[in-house]
C-alpha cells in the first residue's frame, strides 16, 4: 500500500508535466485543426535553450525555462506565419507532412549544433529529498510540479475568462462562423500555435534537470502528447490536463507491479483502448 | 524548365561523389587502421576514452616506425552510440577507405550490429570492449576479442561472494541492450549454479533517468547483493535515486562498464554515493603487468586524468593489429587475420594476448571496490590491494 501511494506520488509529479505538454498540444489541435508532430522536437529546443542558458549563463533551470519559453512563443509564431498559416486549409495529409518536415529540421538542426552527446544538468536540488513519514519526494521534482501547475491552471483561466481566450473557443467551435463574429482568425491561430508552443518549450525546460538531453529526446513526448490528448478528448484543454496526471500516474503504477519496461507500452495500450472504446476522451466531450 | 533542374541538380550530385571519391584516394605513404567508436552520444565518455588510448599506442608504433616501413594513421568513425551508425561505419572505413583491419566499435549492441557485415566483406576485426558473450557466438573467423566477456563477470562476481560471506539471495538490475541482457543471463545462470536465489530481475531503459520504480521494486525484493550492468549515465543516476528510495543491500555489485568508468566515483558520475560498490575490472593502473603504470602515467600526462580499463583495451587492440600486420608482411586481409589468430603477447600492459580458436583472449577479471573515491582491487586475494567493506553502510549511517 505505501509503495503505491509512493507511486502515485512519483506519478503525479511526472503527470503534471505531461499535463502542461499534452495541454500545448490541445490548444494547437482544438483551434487550428492541425496536428503537430513537431511538438515533442519543440519540447527538445525548449530544452536546448534552457541548457545553454544554464551552461553559458549559469542560469538555473528552474528560472531559465521562462526565457526559453517566451524564446519559443517567439519562434512558434514565426513558425506559424511562415510554415503553417499557408497551408492550413490544405488536407490533413499536407499538415502531417510539414509538421513531420518540420520536427525533423529541427531534431537535425540541434545535432548539428551540439553533436549526439548525452548532457546532464548537475543542480544541488536534483539531489536533495523531502520525506515525509515513509513517503520521499524528490525536491526538483516538487518545484518543477508547482511551476507546471501553475501554468495549468493559468492556461485554464486564461481560455475561459480572457476575451482573446473567448475568441480562441470561438475559432475552436466553428472557424467558419467565428471571423463573422469580428475575430481575427489569423491572429488568434497565430497566437494560440505560438502558445502551445510556448508550453511545449516551458516543459522542456522544466524536464531538462530530470532527464538526459539529446537532440531525439522530443520524439517519445510526441507520442505521449497524442496519448494524453486522446485521453482527455481531442482538442480538450482541461481534459489533456486531466489526462497528462493520468497518464504519469499509469505510468508509475505500471513501472511499480510490472516493470520500467512495460511502462511505455502503457502509453499505446491506454492509446488503444481509449480510441476503441471512447474516442471522445475522458470527459465525453467532442470540442474545447 | 523542370528537366533542367533536374540535369542541373545530376550534374552537381555526380561532381561532389566524383570529389569525394578523388580525395580518399590521397596518402599512400601511410597505413589505414579503421577504428569505429562511441564519440558522440549517449556513451562518448567510453568513446573518448577509446580514443585517448588508440591515440596514445599510435604514437607508440609511429615512434618505432610504424608498420611494413609505413606510418600508421588512424581512420576515426563516430558510431554516435548508435548500431545503425556503426554499420555504415564499416561500409565507409572499408568499402570507400579499403582499411585492411578493424577496430571497434564500443557497446555491445554497436558491435553485435557491425558483425555480419564485417564477415561479409573479409576484413578482420578486433573488439576491445563489448563484453555481451553473443558478439562471440556467430564463429566467424574474422572476429577477435580482446576483453573479457560477461560469462567471466559472473564467475569472478561469484566467486568473490562466496569467500566474502555468501550471500544468499541476488537482484539483478540491467540495462535493456545487448549488454545488460547479455550480463544479465550470465549472472542469472551462474548465481543459480551456485545455489544464490535470484529474488528479483529488473531492466530499464537508460535513456529516461527515472529509475525509482526499478529501484522500489528491488527494495521489496529485499536481496542481500545487487548485480547491476549500466552504463555510465545510468549508473549515476542509479545510486542516486538507490540513495533516494534508501534501498540497502549488503553487496551493490555490478557488471563494470559504467560502474568501472574514471568518471563514476567523481561528480560527473555517481560522487559520494558511488561509495563501497563493487565492480568487475579487466585492468586498473596498479595491475601487475609490464608497462600498466607507464601507461598511466602517459595517459595522465595527456589527459590530465587516470585510465579505466575501456582505455587500454582500445590501446592493447592496436597495438595487437599492428603487431599482426608487421606478422604478416603485407595489407592483405586474409594474412593480417591469420597473423591475428597466431599471435602470442606474453607481456603487454594489457597481460599476455593470445586468442584462442574461437577469437578470444583469455583475460583475467578483478573486483574492485570504490573505496574513498578510487578504486581498490579486493579480489582475487593475490593480487588484491585492500580488504572488501561489507556491509555498505545504510544510507542514513553514512
Amino acid at each position: 500500500m505505501i509503495h503505491l501511494v509512493q507511486a502515485c506520488i512519483n506519478g503525479l509529479l511526472t503527470g503534471a508535466l505531461y499535463a502542461v505538454i499534452g495541454m500545448g498540444l490541445a490548444l494547437i489541435f482544438g483551434v487550428m485543426r492541425i496536428v503537430n508532430f513537431a511538438h515533442g522536437a519543440f519540447l527538445m529546443t525548449g530544452m536546448y535553450a534552457t541548457y545553454v542558458l544554464f551552461d553559458k549563463f549559469k542560469i538555473n533551470p528552474y528560472l531559465g525555462f521562462l526565457p526559453a519559453g517566451i524564446l519559443l512563443f517567439a519562434f512558434g509564431y514565426l513558425v506559424y506565419r511562415l510554415l503553417i498559416q499557408p497551408i492550413r486549409d490544405k488536407s490533413d495529409f499536407m499538415q502531417i507532412l510539414m509538421t513531420t518536415g518540420i520536427s525533423l529540421i529541427l531534431v537535425d538542426s540541434a545535432q548539428l549544433a551540439f553533436g549526439a552527446d548525452y548532457r546532464q544538468t548537475s543542480i544541488a536540488l536534483v539531489n536533495s529529498v523531502f520525506r515525509f513519514g515513509p513517503f520521499t519526494a524528490n525536491a526538483a521534482a516538487v518545484l518543477s510540479f508547482v511551476i507546471a501547475a501553475f501554468f495549468i491552471v493559468g492556461l485554464q483561466v486564461f481560455v475561459a475568462r480572457s476575451r482573446t481566450g473567448h475568441a480562441l473557443r470561438a475559432i475552436a467551435q466553428n472557424r467558419e462562423v467565428a471571423p463573422l463574429m469580428g475575430i481575427n482568425v489569423t491572429r488568434i491561430q497565430g497566437l494560440s500555435f505560438a502558445l502551445g508552443i510556448a508550453f511545449a518549450g516551458i516543459a522542456g525546460g522544466l524536464l531538462l534537470p530530470a532527464l538526459y538531453l539529446f537532440p531525439s529526446v522530443g520524439e517519445d513526448y510526441t507520442l505521449k502528447a497524442f496519448v494524453i490528448v486522446v485521453l482527455g478528448g481531442m482538442g480538450s484543454i482541461e481534459g489533456a490536463a486531466v489526462g497528462g496526471l493520468a497518464l504519469g500516474v499509469a505510468e508509475s503504477i505500471t513501472s511499480l507491479y510490472l516493470g520500467n519496461q512495460w511502462a511505455l507500452a502503457i502509453d499505446f495500450v491506454l492509446f488503444l483502448l481509449m480510441l476503441s472504446l471512447k474516442p471522445s476522451g475522458i470527459f465525453g466531450r467532442q470540442r474545447a | 524548365m523542370r528537366f533542367k533542374t533536374v540535369t542541373v541538380f545530376l550534374a552537381v550530385f555526380v561532381a561532389m561523389l566524383l570529389v569525394a571519391s578523388c580525395s580518399k584516394q590521397a596518402g599512400g605513404d601511410t597505413t589505414r587502421i579503421g577504428v569505429i567508436t562511441s564519440v558522440t552520444g549517449s556513451l562518448a565518455a567510453f568513446g573518448e576514452a577509446h580514443k585517448n588510448g588508440y591515440l596514445i599506442a599510435l604514437d607508440e608504433i609511429n615512434a618505432q616506425g610504424g608498420v611494413l616501413g609505413k606510418k600508421v594513421e588512424l581512420d576515426f568513425y563516430d558510431d554516435q552510440s548508435k548500431p545503425d551508425q556503426a554499420v555504415q561505419g564499416v561500409s565507409k572505413l572499408v568499402d570507400q577507405d579499403h582499411v585492411p583491419v578493424l577496430l571497434g566499435s564500443y557497446s555491445s549492441e554497436s558491435t553485435k550490429a557491425i558483425l555480419p557485415s564485417v564477415t561479409q566483406r573479409q576484413v578482420p576485426l578486433i573488439i576491445p570492449t563489448a563484453t555481451a558473450d553473443n558478439v562471440m557466438e556467430s564463429k566467424s573467423p574474422w572476429i577477435f576479442r580482446i576483453c573479457a566477456g560477461a560469462g567471466d563477470y559472473a564467475k569472478s562476481t561469484i566467486a568473490f561472494l562466496k569467500d566474502s560471506g555468501a550471500p544468499k539471495t541476488m537482484a539483478i538490475v540491467y540495462e535493456n541492450t545487448n549488454f545488460g541482457q547479455s550480463n544479465m543471463k550470465a549472472m542469472n545462470a551462474a548465481a543459480k549454479a551456485a545455489g544464490i536465489n535470484v529474488v528479483a530481475v529488473e531492466s530499464y531503459e537508460a535513456k529516461s533517468p527515472d529509475y525509482k520504480a526499478v529501484l522500489q521494486r528491488v527494495k521489496q525484493a529485499n536481496p542481500e547483493v545487487i548485480y547491476f550492468a549500466s552504463y555510465l549515465l545510468d549508473a549515476g543516476t542509479l545510486m542516486r535515486q538507490a540513495q533516494e528510495v534508501d534501498l540497502n543491500p549488503k553487496y551493490y555489485t555490478s557488471a563494470g562498464t559504467g560502474f568501472a568508468a574514471a568518471e563514476f566515483p567523481t561528480p560527473k558520475g555517481a560522487g559520494k554515493n558511488a561509495e563501497y560498490t563493487f565492480s568487475v575490472s579487466q585492468w586498473l593502473p596498479d595491475a601487475k603487468w609490464q608497462g600498466s603504470k607507464e601507461f598511466d602515467s602517459e595517459y595522465f600526462k595527456r589527459y590530465k586524468s587516470h585510465p579505466a580499463y575501456h582505455a587500454i583495451q582500445a590501446y592493447e587492440s592496436l597495438h595487437a593489429a599492428a603487431h599482426a600486420i608487421n606478422d604478416a608482411k603485407s595489407l592483405d586481409s586474409a594474412k593480417i587475420r591469420d597473423a591475428i589468430r597466431n599471435l602470442n603477447l606474453s607481456s603487454t600492459p594489457f597481460g599476455p594476448v593470445k586468442f584462442d580458436a574461437n577469437g578470444q583472449n583469455q583475460h583475467e577479471v578483478l573486483i574492485t571496490q570504490v573505496q574513498a573515491g578510487k578504486y581498490t582491487v579486493v579480489y582475487p586475494p593475490e593480487v588484491a590491494a585492500g580488504k572488501p567493506i561489507i556491509p555498505a553502510p545504510r544510507w542514513n549511517q553514512r
